[in-house]
């Protein structure tokens, strides 16, 4: 058949045509759209909500009951809420992790955005020198934390025999309290510096070239340049880079694993972040309901924490439009 | 739009492809169901340890060889079959796998456990109760020391399938470099200290105890605060004995070792127990480990030259050393616990003759151990092995003495771990530390209601 068919006027076709196709859905062009972009995310939704939403209210509540470890539940309200404030191993845990966010962020920050401008300038072999920067971030944790922990070994170890080749005395980094969790820091800072390096570049080259060309026209010199232009224009950046450095150290992105490989939270709990001993709690003493209640306060932390660095720094903007 | 017409693309409206997608969905989802079927047909049995089947080449070959031997024995006579599921030694012992397996009701059938970690699994009543498939004389055979920290209410709940005292090890090169003889083994604390002084350079340290927190730590400092009279818990049940002046002065033994710099603050390979990453390898001259060394040895550096001599005593202390040892239970929620339960008193507990034979062949073949069975030392080639070299130095002059390694709610551990920490590395006064220990111990005990403490 076709349209219009002999005789056909072309109105009339088209009431034909009208009436033989089946009516599309009544929903409006809006509507439409509204529902493929729901169908797009849903997926992601979806994996959203079991992997990450059902066991966060899972742990909210296993946080107010006495968990066996072998099937057993008893409702005991705060009580490990309670004995959260009486646990002097908590608190410890506590200053540990707030000794580490304190130096991790500004270091992260510092040593990401002095390699990225490091590795910004048009040097031969400068590409060799970001992938090598980058080269730790593709190895395993656990193989960085077994050759770290043999370097820094006391008298054996490459580091010792370097600063003792040099005129320094050795010691035992990881077997000190007092050197432990600086140590770790090096050791996390080294791994992620090269990532942040390629953050901080790619906000740095996102800066118009015309704004410094001008500035030296005027006169101005490399250090007012970075002050006035690099760092607030690099604002969005350092407000991404600081509140995933803060989330990282906090909830012990790398932390823990390095913990876990290097020290096991010693010397003398000297290393044990919070991340590491709410691991203790669960899986070495079976006390999973008190590391429930121990990670759902962390878990608020980690609201205040980013909810203060939203609101200083006006969401990554740090000035109101 | 002519382009269409020129490719010809089938038509696929949205029946066809939710018809497509069904029919991939099932074909994906079939063999599943069967495959589910198929496995309750073919029940099998996992028994997790950290020996076998061990494809990487890191631990001891007699050893992994031995649980083959033993599953497939097992797996030849009985219509239920028992699997191997191997788990690296580091992460039974430290790790999560076993625990979480258990939390979420997917334990295994067959699992090994030291006296350590037994409280943890008896309280939270997992154990299947082996003493209905035992022979009475079959439960006497074993030593009454090394039995009684795997019963509670004279019920067997784990079979132990060795005993492994600790001693000490020496270099008889770093000795010898040193100007030492045998005659130079120390016999006191303070000889101890002495000797460990003249055997450290500024590449080797002079003695080695473990410094890594954990299970292992706490076992091995045990019978230096038992020598002295020390203890956790006191005869009553309800106060500790760490702050008596035995376990002050274990504490500050290890800690003089590491502040004269005669003992490291960290160990070297998989801890203070791996004598190859240690001892062999310049490390330190002398190392506090147990008797599972020997084999290592044997296997891993059959040239190297060493020396073992029994833990030397505090003045005035009564000798005595830690006898550990991993034992074999059974899942009492596991998918069959009789079988599992028969199988464990198959491999370790029965009165036949194979069974004996296979704890002999594991101490004295496969492993360098004790024996806890008292007729393994009828048989005539273990008494052979028994006979010479460093497993009759075990069996004349370290275990003689022993103590069983106390089963301990982690709680307790844990106060324990934290006074050696404290003091070993973190330079704390002795008293104090051990003062903490014991209010943390006493407070846990006030309310604790498990199974005894032993």
């Amino acid at each position: 058949m076709t349209f219009p068919s002999a005789g056909e006027s072309v109105e009339t076709a088209a009431r034909h045509y009208t009436a033989v196709v089946p009516r599309r859905s009544g929903l409006s062009r809006k509507h439409r759209e509204w529902l493929a972009a729901a169908l797009f995310l849903l997926p992601d939704a979806l994996g959203l909500f079991v992997f990450l939403g059902i066991p966060m209210v899972l742990a909210l509540s296993l946080g107010f009951f006495e968990v066996s470890g072998f099937g057993d539940y008893t409702f005991i309200g705060l009580d490990n809420y309670r004995q959260m404030l009486k646990d002097p191993l908590f608190t410890k845990s506590l200053k540990v992790t707030a000794t580490y966010v304190v130096i991790f962020v500004p270091a992260l920050y510092v040593s990401g955005l002095g390699l990225a401008l490091l590795v910004k300038q048009r040097l031969p072999f400068m590409p060799l020198f970001r992938a090598m920067l980058f080269l730790p971030n593709v190895i395993s944790l656990v193989v960085i934390g077994l050759i770290w922990r043999f370097m820094l070994v006391e008298r054996r170890g490459m580091v010792n025999k370097v600063l003792t080749q040099l005129g320094f005395e050795g010691r035992s980094w990881l077997g000190d309290p007092n050197t432990a969790l600086y140590a770790l820091l090096v050791v996390s800072i080294w791994f992620l510096a090269g990532y942040y390096m390629l953050i901080f570049l790619a906000g740095l080259q996102e800066i118009p070239r015309e704004f410094y060309e001008a500035s030296r026209i005027d006169g101005a010199s490399a250090w007012r340049m970075f002050r006035d232009i690099t760092i607030p224009l690099l604002k969005p950046t350092s407000f991404f880079v600081l509140l995933t450095a803060t989330v990282t150290a906090v909830a012990g992105g790398q932390g823990f694993d390095l913990v876990f490989v290097m020290t096991q939270g010693g010397p003398a709990n000297s290393t044990s972040l919070i991340v590491f001993y709410i691991y203790q709690q669960a899986f070495q003493f079976s006390h999973y309901g008190y590391a429930a209640a121990m990670a759902s306060f962390l878990v608020a932390v980690l609201v205040c924490l980013t909810g203060i660095l939203f609101v200083v720094t006006k969401g990554g903007r740090f000035e109101f439009d | 739009m002519g382009d269409r017409s020129l490719i010809d693309l089938p038509k696929v409206n949205r029946r066809r492809l939710l018809k497509a997608s069904g029919a991939v969905g099932g074909a994906l989802t079939m063999p599943y169901f069967f495959t589910r079927r198929g496995s309750a047909q073919a029940k099998k049995l996992s028994f997790w340890q950290f020996y076998s089947p061990n494809s990487s080449g890191t631990g001891v070959a007699t050893q992994d060889q031995w649980f083959q031997d033993t599953v497939k024995a097992w797996n030849d006579q009985n219509e239920t079959q028992v699997e191997l599921v191997f788990t690296p030694v580091a992460d039974y012992l430290n790790g999560s796998k076993l625990q979480t397996a258990f939390a979420s009701g997917e334990g295994p059938d067959i699992f090994i456990i030291s006296p350590g970690d037994f409280l943890r699994y008896a309280n939270g009543g997992v154990l299947q109760d082996l003493t209905p498939h035992m022979d009475q004389a079959a439960i006497d055979d074993f030593y009454e020391g090394v039995i009684a920290s795997r019963m509670v209410d004279n019920k067997v709940y784990a079979l132990p399938m060795e005993v492994e005292p600790m001693a000490m090890y020496y270099s008889v090169e770093a000795f010898d470099s040193a100007g030492l003889t045998e005659a130079d083994v120390p016999t006191t604390w303070e000889q101890l200290l002495a000797v460990a002084e003249k055997l450290t350079t500024d590449e080797r340290f002079g003695v080695l105890f473990e410094t890594i927190p954990g299970y292992y730590q706490n076992f091995t400092w045990y019978p230096f605060m038992w020598q002295g009279g020390g203890d956790f818990v006191a005869e009553d049940g309800k106060t500790s004995k760490m702050r008596e002046p035995g376990s002050v002065a274990a504490l500050k033994l290890w800690q003089d070792a590491v502040n004269k710099g005669i003992a490291p603050r960290e160990v070297l390979g998989n801890g203070g127990g791996d004598i190859g990453a240690n001892l062999v390898s310049g490390y330190c001259a002398m190392q506090n480990v147990g008797i599972w060394a020997l084999s290592d040895l044997k296997v891993n550096n059959p040239d190297f030259k060493y020396g073992v001599f029994k833990l030397p005593l505090p003045d005035g202390g009564t000798y005595t050393t830690d006898l550990g040892g991993w034992a074999f239970c059974a899942n009492s929620k596991g998918q069959d616990p009789e079988t599992a339960a028969k199988f464990c008193v198959w491999a370790l507990g029965s009165t036949a003759a194979d069974s004996v034979q296979r704890v002999a062949d594991w101490c004295t073949s496969a492993k360098s151990d004790m024996p806890p069975r008292k007729s393994v030392l009828e048989n005539d080639a273990a008494k052979a092995a028994y006979a010479e070299g460093g497993l009759k130095v075990f069996a004349e002059q370290i275990l003689p003495g022993g103590r069983a390694e106390p089963r301990l709610p982690p709680e307790v551990y844990k106060a324990v771990s934290d006074a050696i920490q404290a003091t070993q590395l973190g330079g704390s006064d002795p008293v104090k530390a051990a003062d903490t220990a014991a209010t943390q111990i006493e407070t846990f005990l006030a309310t604790y209601k498990g199974v005894p403490i032993l």
